[in-house]
């Protein structure tokens, strides 16, 4: 039982949505939806329950057995309870101390961890990238095109630029992206068949 | 060890220092460089566009990230909120990221600040962060009332004035989504397919190359692509919607020829404007609708080239006070001034421009290192 009820769940609610969205009747588009509406509403705060729940555990483990760098999960736990706080108290509007912690902590450090992406690059680039092969050569010099294509200098050094790296961008570098997509989209529906037809079990969980 | 082995061992610090210059320097000193606008940033801004003043159209704009890609996407959300309150195009604004709520919020503040005329809830309408994403992109097919039921503020939708005329995405007709990964997913499986929403999206630099195939394909309408294309739409928004002369009051239609006009290069200059420049014609109709400025402004004003130049910073506030909050208002436009706000967007572009510049001298010098030792290597065997 443990296994056949969520995987009925499964396979009944995937073809109630399957049929919602190639089936326009009234009672899929109206009747159906609306009761989907209501479920899926009353879902999420039980995932975000899930997910509090599932990370005071991790970190409450990692601080009592001493794991290595225990002492940043102090710093995680006392975020989260911080920030729920003042966010629970004051609310979340502007001038509240919700709103501070989220301008003056949470900006800029999310904004700083994500511009030490400009430093890697700047650093891989003068070390790794190498013109050591044919397939190496055209990477680098596409990736030149476009980069001066995307700023104002670009256009400055030739009119001619940016229809170069349009080019680059509309051709070579569209078709193997929608190669990929297409590979990715037949991946996807062919998973979910398995999966509404109950032949694909591993998001049970164990060895199924 | 000779030069460029020397070159090729170069500690990283150095260049984590170069790249660090590179970029901090044109923030804090910015200067005037052209943007130019591309077709999908265009082709968005003039849908927004038509919109303009029409109760039975509205804009969605969803905040789909958090705080770490702010400074790519933060600008363009800011220039979309400014083209819709300026040209008086109702706009909606959603989040299904617990962390995109205070950007929503402190979007919509920061543009709200310079329009004290635009009203939440009539002219504006903030839905806050909504954790399903699914049900409500199909559910506003339907009816955005029901699907969305209460806004950030926690007032009935349906009982709001900006509601009047709105139902579904026969009115509410583009969808705007602002993603630091794949943006537009949803609303591009879901809600064009089967309500044919218009959908555009404004991404970070590094995604944007994924995005092409739905471009070309017509399934999005428009995309901004990271920091340019907040640039120029903040551009299109200067040139365009915020444009003011006795013709145009509440801004002017999209337009080519404007933009490949010389003079449009003065509308967007970054750095600080204090002259409201007027032709002898423009400044003859400015005190007919202002008369009482001629005193003020005669004493004060200079000719050039046949211009009349009057710079703002020489009045004082008993002045400003005599001309009176319209004229002073009016007066301002002529400067063309663009306040922080609303040029970061064209300021960071000027960093990115460097950061390139300095990523592409540091590929050619490590690759001309690369070829010597090779070189030398080979001779040696």
């Amino acid at each position: 039982m443990k296994r056949q009820i969520p995987l009925a769940i499964v396979i009944v609610l995937g073809f109630v949505f399957v049929f919602y969205t190639f089936v326009p009747h009234k009672i899929l588009a109206d009747d159906v939806f609306n009761w989907y509406m209501n479920w899926s509403y009353s879902m999420a705060p039980f995932g975000m329950l899930l997910g509090v729940i599932s990370l005071v555990m991790m970190h409450s483990v990692k601080i009592s057995r001493k794991l290595p760098k225990w002492q940043f999960s102090f710093v995680t736990l006392g975020g989260l309870l911080i920030t729920s706080i003042a966010g629970f108290v004051w609310g979340i509007q502007p001038g509240t101390p919700f709103m501070w912690i989220f301008e003056n902590m949470q900006m800029p450090m999310s904004s700083t961890m994500f511009s030490l992406l400009a430093f890697y690059i700047a650093s891989a680039a003068y070390k790794a990238f190498r013109a050591r092969s044919p397939e190496a050569t055209v990477l680098l010099v596409s990736a030149i095109v476009v980069m001066l294509a995307q700023v104002p200098i670009g256009i400055m050094i030739s009119k001619h630029l940016p229809d170069v790296s349009q080019w680059i961008l509309n051709v070579p570098n569209l078709a193997a992206k929608r190669g990929i997509l297409l590979g990715v989209g037949l991946g996807s529906v062919a998973t979910s068949l398995k999966i509404l037809l109950g032949i694909e079990r591993s998001y049970l969980g164990g060895g199924d | 060890m000779n030069f460029f082995e020397r070159l090729q061992e170069l500690d990283r610090r150095w260049i984590y220092l170069i790249v660090a210059l590179a970029i901090i320097i044109p923030l804090v000193v910015p200067f005037n460089s052209k943007t130019y606008t591309t077709e999908p940033t265009e082709k968005m801004y003039q849908l927004i566009d038509s919109y303009s003043g029409r109760s039975d159209r509205a804009v969605l704009i969803s905040f789909l990230h958090d705080a770490s890609v702010m400074p790519e996407l933060y600008p363009m959300e800011i220039a979309i909120l400014r083209h819709c309150f300026e040209r008086k195009i109702k706009v909606f604004t959603i989040t299904f990221t617990a962390s995109g709520a205070p950007i929503i919020d402190l979007a919509l503040n920061r543009v709200k600040e310079e329009y004290p005329e635009i009203k939440s809830g009539v002219d504006y309408c903030n839905f806050g962060f909504k954790p399903i994403i699914l049900p409500i992109v199909l559910g506003m097919g339907e009816n955005i009332a029901t699907a969305i039921d209460t806004d950030a503020e926690g007032r009935k939708i349906a009982t709001l004035p900006i509601m009047k005329d709105i139902t579904n995405y026969n009115e509410m007709n583009l969808v705007v989504e602002t993603s630091g990964s794949a943006a537009g997913g949803y609303w591009i499986t879901y809600a064009r397919v089967k309500f044919g929403v218009n959908v555009a999206i404004g991404v970070t630099a590094v995604m944007a190359a994924d995005e092409f195939p739905y471009l070309q394909s017509g399934q999005l309408t428009g995309m901004l692509t990271g920091l340019k294309g907040a640039a120029e739409y903040e551009k299109l928004v200067d040139v365009f919607a915020a444009y003011r002369d006795d013709s145009h009051p509440h801004g002017r239609p999209f337009s080519s020829e404007i933009l490949r006009e010389k003079d449009t290069d003065k509308l967007v200059n970054i750095t600080t404007q204090d002259n409201a420049v007027f032709t002898t014609q423009e400044y003859q109709n400015f005190l007919n609708k202002y008369p009482t400025a001629a005193a003020i402004l005669d004493k004060i004003k200079k000719v050039k080239d046949g211009s009349v130049m009057i710079k703002v910073t020489d009045l004082t506030q008993d002045q400003k006070d005599q001309l009176g909050n319209d004229a002073w208002t009016a007066l301002k436009y002529q400067t063309h001034n663009i306040i922080y706000k609303f040029k970061t967007a064209r300021i960071g572009m000027n960093a990115q421009s460097i950061a390139h510049i300095m990523i592409i001298v540091f590929i050619v010098i490590g690759n001309i290192g690369y070829f010597i030792n090779r070189k030398k290597q080979n001779l040696a065997k």
